[in-house]
Parts: C-alpha cells; structure tokens; sequence
C-alpha cells in the first residue's frame, strides 16, 4: 500500500548546529493513526513540521500525499497543504474574532476543495448551532472542534495534530481524540499526532517513540500503561 | 508594568513617538516663526505692512493650528497603542491592580514615550523653521532684515503639547480596560466588542451636524472669517467621521464581497478590525481634505478669475497645508503599520489554513482597497463642506473646479499611503515561516 507520508533518512540541523532529527525514516500508510511521543527535545515537532512540509530537512527527502516536497516551491506547497493536509495544534490557530463557520471555510475561500458541506462537518464536530459565534468566545475543547472540522472541512489525505489535547482536561482531549480516530476509521483519513499524554497515544494504531532526534521504537500501540512505561523508559535512557 | 509594556511591543509606541516628534517639530517651527518676526530689527513702515499683510500672524496661526492637529493626531495614535495592551491591562487587574494604578501607569508611559520623541522634535523643528524662515524672504513676502531667532520657550511648550495630548489619547483609551470587571476584559480581548458603543456613535454624529451647521453658518459671513471658521468644519468632521469609521467601514467593508472569495475573507477582516482601522481614517481623511481644500482652492480661483495667484502666495500655502499633510500622512501610515503588525499572528494562522503568500497578501491589498475608497469618499464630503462655503464668499460660486489628472494623482497618492501602512508591513511579516511566527 501507498504511504500517505514518507521521511527518508531525513535530517534537521538549526542554525545554532543542534541537530533535531538525525537520518529519520519513517512510512505511514493511508487510514493509519500514528502516535509520536518523546521527551522535550527529542525532535517530535520538528519531525512533524518536516513531515508536513511546514519546515524543509536540512538532507533527506519527504513525500506527502504521494509527491516529492522536498524542493518544491513554497506556493505549489501551500496549495498541496491546503488541498490535501490538515493541522490540528495546540494552540488552536484559528482567526479568534471570525466566527466558527468563517473559520470553518476559511480553506474553502482561499481556493481549497469545498469538498463538504460546512454544516455536515459542523454537526459531525459536535459544533452544531455554534456556527455563529465568535471563536473567541468558546471554551478551549469547543475551540480544538472547530480547528478539528477546519482541518476535516477539505477531505484531505492527512491530518497532522500537534498536542492537540495539551490544552485540555481529560474528558475534553478524548472527544477530540474521538474525532480524529473516526476520522481515520470511518473516511480513511490518515493521522499523524505528536503527543506526550499515553491516554491520548492510546487512541493510535502505531507508535514512534523520539529520543535525541532518533527512532528509538516503532510498533502497535499498546496499553496506555505500556505506553508511560516505554516512555518512560527512553526518557531515561536520554538524560 | 511600564517596562514591560515598553519591551513586549516597542513598535506599538513607534506611533506616537513619531507624532509627537512631528508636533514638536510644528509646534517648534511655529513659535520660531513668531520670535523671528517679532524680534526683527525693523522700522515701523515695515512693522506695519507686516501686520497689515496678515504675514506678521502667520505663526500663530500655524502654531495654533499645529496644536489642534495634535491633540487630534497624537491622540488617535496614543489610543491605538494602549487599545493593544488591553489584554495585559486584564492581566494585570486580575492580580490585583486598581483602575486608577492602571491609568497611572498608561499615563506615564504617554509620558515617558513624550519626553524623547520632543527631545528628538525640537531641534528638528529648529532646522525647519531657519529654513522656513529663510523662504520668506527669498519668497520677498518678508524684509531681508528678517532673520531666523530661535525661541526661547520651544522645548517647554513643545513638551507640554506632546505630553498633554498624549496623556489625554491615553487615558481616553484606558477608561474601558481599567474599568471594566478583568474577566470580561480577557474575554472582550479574544472577541472585540464588534458594536460601536452609544456614546461613540453620538458623539461622532453631534461633530458631523456641527461641522455641517458651521459650514452653512460661515457661507454668508465675510471671507475672512469663513476661512479660520473652515478650519473647525474641517477638524470637526474629521474627528467624527473617525468617530463613525466603525460603522462606515461596516458599510463599505461588504462591498469587498463583489470581489470573490479573497474579497469576502477581507470584508470579515475589515468587520472585526472596523474600530482599529478608523483610527487610521481620521489622520488619513485629515491629509487628504487639507490637501485638497488648498489645492482646489488654488485652482478654482484661477479658474474663476482667471489670473495666475502670485509665486509667493502659492508657496506660503503650501509649505503651510504641506506640513499639516505630511504631519497626518505620517500619523495614518504609522496607524495602519501598528493595526497590521498587530495581526502578524492571524496572517500566518491564514497561511496554515492553505493560503499561499500572494493570496494573504491579496486579503490585505483588499482591505486596504476598502480603507482607501472610505477615506477618499469621507475626505472629499469633509473638503466640499470646508470648501464649498469659502469658495462662495470669495468668489461667489459653488462649482469647485480641477483638473482631471491631479484628480487622479491625488487619488493614486492616498492608495499609495495606505499600500505603504498595509501592504507593506504585511509582505515583510509573511517572510517568516508561518509556524515560526504562530511557534
């Protein structure tokens, strides 16, 4: 099968010289949730940004939704990002004063797929009847739906989230963990989540544990128990 | 607190340092006009063609003009800048500070942003008026014995002008976050009140019936009058349209809707940024109606009458309506330059959600399109109502009359302004990685 995402021995280097990721390989075929968990610096975002084609490798090259971004053009790569990938942060990152259906449409109007209808994905989101209101309104779980169906809104190949529940209580991150999972489920979306919380990695299929910019494991999700022991366990290993 | 809100946005005070320099620059350059012809060493023939001409008034005119503009300018810039701390004027009430530690605080950092801007202003202002100065007499308006003196009480008085409209501008935009419970605040910060509030829309529509009722009032008063009254209908207007701003760009705003998708995107923009960009519009109004009242003015005359207004006179007008425009062009540029940086973080969230750089930039280019119409149809209602009253008692006509090419320059110009306080910025800002900036 096709991967969605594919890393080949890619590396980061900042300009300060630290090395963020050293030679990554990493395939993701389509429909599969992959949970990225390692210790502050291990280099998951960055392994996430290069992945998604919001940072370039410093060697190595990246395919995404089957095309080669490692050179290519910034303007090419914003449209394939806007067709085909969608982003999911912690921070939300959504226009704070537009409302939710504007920032719902918000990749339609800027020449993206309108692949489905904005109420659907709305409903779907559990955002139903909220379309009106300012984001800046809601409260921080209603904020990550609507980043979720924004993300969703496109169909695309792709969703790459970033501690999407780091800025929410238990039973909040798990609804929108339940989103993405549905969404890799039921329309074959492929999810790729960085996350420091078992509980939230236990809803993947897969996991990638970082260490010093490395794959130091790569397998099936196992328990979340399981997870915070590995986790743990190469945590240590780092420091 | 004032540290901090110094060192977290320094460019939000670039603004009003740089209004305030330029009021101390005008300010300056007026009283060294005055001290100058008062101090000339001239006999009294030349005293007395002096006063008569009306020349040996000029200063005090410019600087009591100079003052207007700033209460108005400094004022509109100081606000914007403080309106941008409302999130941590909230912070700061929720661990406890007290409305009036917070207006203290706002008030002296209008202070502290006021004593270097007029430091670095009046010697400006020295330079401008010896050069001024030096027009005169090359112009022949005034006798060579006319030399440049410098004003003994400029840095004094220049202070005063910049502190005190500055610390009005201020404490006018700190009422709301000072005083309101600092829960609502917070929430108010994430979504703006997008209604203008009562007070506001009345008192903007109490300047416009006033301006409008002096200009009618003026037209049948003599000539010499209707022109120091044209200067309020003018200054009148300006701040109430600036008043209104919200509520005309949420008229014209929609009009964007004509242009498309990237249209629409910029008229919710121009929706919600609709109080922050009509700070922009009183400057920006200001410099195109004072331009254009002096120019048409100059044109019609010699339209009407059909004699050429003398070298000298035509200069005296417009070194005097040049540095009132430049004065406001300044303060709109540096305005709209403060709302833009201000949005660096929803440019880059735009591009994340699939924008490419040339199509943010295009949502900004519309909404700077917005922003130009709306002070092109406002300024041009201002100046007909200035205008139109002096045009009638000096020469007896209602019909202004100019070229079609400087029409069209003096429209170019304004787009030009706003491109450089919109565009510009916004294409510097979308260099960077947008993950860098949203990080």
């Amino acid at each position: 099968m096709e991967s969605v995402v594919s890393l080949n021995a890619v590396s980061r280097r900042y300009p300060r010289g630290v090395l963020a990721l050293r030679e990554v390989s990493l395939d993701v075929p389509a429909g599969q949730f992959v949970a990225v968990m390692g210790a502050t610096g291990s280099g998951k975002s960055t392994l996430l940004h290069c992945a998604a084609g919001l940072d370039r490798p410093t060697s190595g090259r990246v395919h995404l939704a089957g095309r080669d971004v490692t050179r290519m053009r910034e303007a090419r790569l914003t449209r394939l990002r806007r067709d085909r990938v969608g982003f999911v942060f912690q921070s939300y990152n959504l226009l704070s004063e537009l409302t939710v259906r504007q920032n719902v449409a918000l990749p339609g109007r800027l020449g993206g797929p309108r692949a489905r209808a904005i109420d659907d994905v709305l409903a779907a989101a559990g955002l139903g009847g909220l379309g009106g209101r300012p984001v800046g309104e809601l409260s921080g779980g209603q904020r990550q739906r609507v980043a979720v169906a924004r993300a969703l809104v496109t169909t695309p190949a792709v969703i790459f989230a970033d501690e999407p529940t780091g800025a929410l209580d238990p039973s909040t991150g798990a609804q929108i963990l339940g989103l993405l999972r549905t969404a890799a489920d039921l329309d074959g979306v492929t999810v790729v989540m960085v996350t420091h919380d078992p509980a939230a990695a236990a809803w993947s299929d897969r996991l990638v544990l970082l260490r010093d910019g490395t794959i130091a494991a790569d397998g099936p999700t196992p328990e979340a128990e399981a997870i915070a022991d590995r986790l743990r366990g190469v945590s240590r290993v780092a420091a | 607190m004032i540290r901090q809100a110094l060192r977290r946005n320094p460019w939000s005070f670039l603004g009003p340092a740089a209004t305030q320099c330029l009021a101390a620059v005008l300010v300056t350059a007026g009283l060294g006009l005055i001290s100058s012809f008062d101090r000339a060493p001239l006999d009294p023939a030349q005293r007395r063609a002096l006063t008569v001409s009306g020349v040996g008034d000029i200063g005090l005119l410019f600087l009591m003009t100079s003052i207007y503009l700033s209460i108005i300018i400094v004022g509109v810039t100081m606000s914007a800048t403080i309106r941008h701390q409302a999130r941590d004027i909230a912070l700061v009430r929720a661990i406890g500070a007290t409305p009036a530690r917070v207006r203290r605080s706002v008030a002296a950092q209008a202070v502290l942003v006021a004593v270097p801007a007029t430091l670095a202003g009046v010697p400006l202002g020295l330079l401008a008026g010896r050069a001024w100065v030096a027009g005169f007499v090359s112009h022949g308006i005034v006798p060579a014995e006319v030399t440049f003196r410098a004003p003994g009480a400029a840095l004094p008085v220049a202070l005063a002008v910049t502190a005190g409209t500055s610390l009005i501008g201020a404490l006018i935009a700190a009422i709301r976050p000072s005083r309101v419970r600092p829960a609502v605040a917070l929430a108010e910060t994430a979504a703006p009140r997008l209604r203008a509030g009562v007070p506001r829309t009345v008192a903007g529509l109490i300047l416009v019936a006033g301006g409008t009722a002096l200009s009618v009032l003026i037209a049948d008063l003599d000539a010499e009058t209707a022109d120091q009254g044209g200067l309020f209908v003018m200054l009148a207007m300006c701040v109430g349209a600036g008043l209104l701003g919200p509520a005309l760009l949420r008229v014209t705003g929609p009009l964007l809707r004509l242009l498309g998708d990237t249209g629409s995107l910029a008229a919710d923009t121009v929706a919600v940024n609709a109080k922050a960009l009509s700070g922009a519009l009183v400057p920006l109004t200001l410099a195109v109606a004072f331009t254009a009242v002096t120019i048409v003015r100059g044109t019609t005359t010699t339209h009407v009458t059909g004699i050429e207004a003398p070298a000298a006179d035509r200069w005296l007008e417009f070194s005097g309506t040049g540095a009132y425009s430049a004065f406001a062009a300044i303060a709109a540029v540096n305005t709209l330059v403060t709302v833009i940086l201000a949005r660096r973080r929803d440019l880059a969230v735009t591009r994340l959600a699939g924008g490419t750089r040339g199509h943010t930039l295009a949502i900004v280019i519309c909404e700077a399109l917005v922003v130009t119409g709306t002070a092109l149809v406002v300024a041009t209602a201002v100046a007909a109502a200035t205008l139109l009253p002096l045009l009638h008692t000096a020469l007896g006509t209602w019909m202004p009359w100019l070229p079609a090419s400087w029409l069209v320059t003096g429209i170019a110009a304004t787009a030009a302004l706003v491109a450089a306080g919109t565009v510009l910025p916004a294409a510097t800002a979308l260099r960077r990685p947008p993950i860098e900036v949203v990080g």
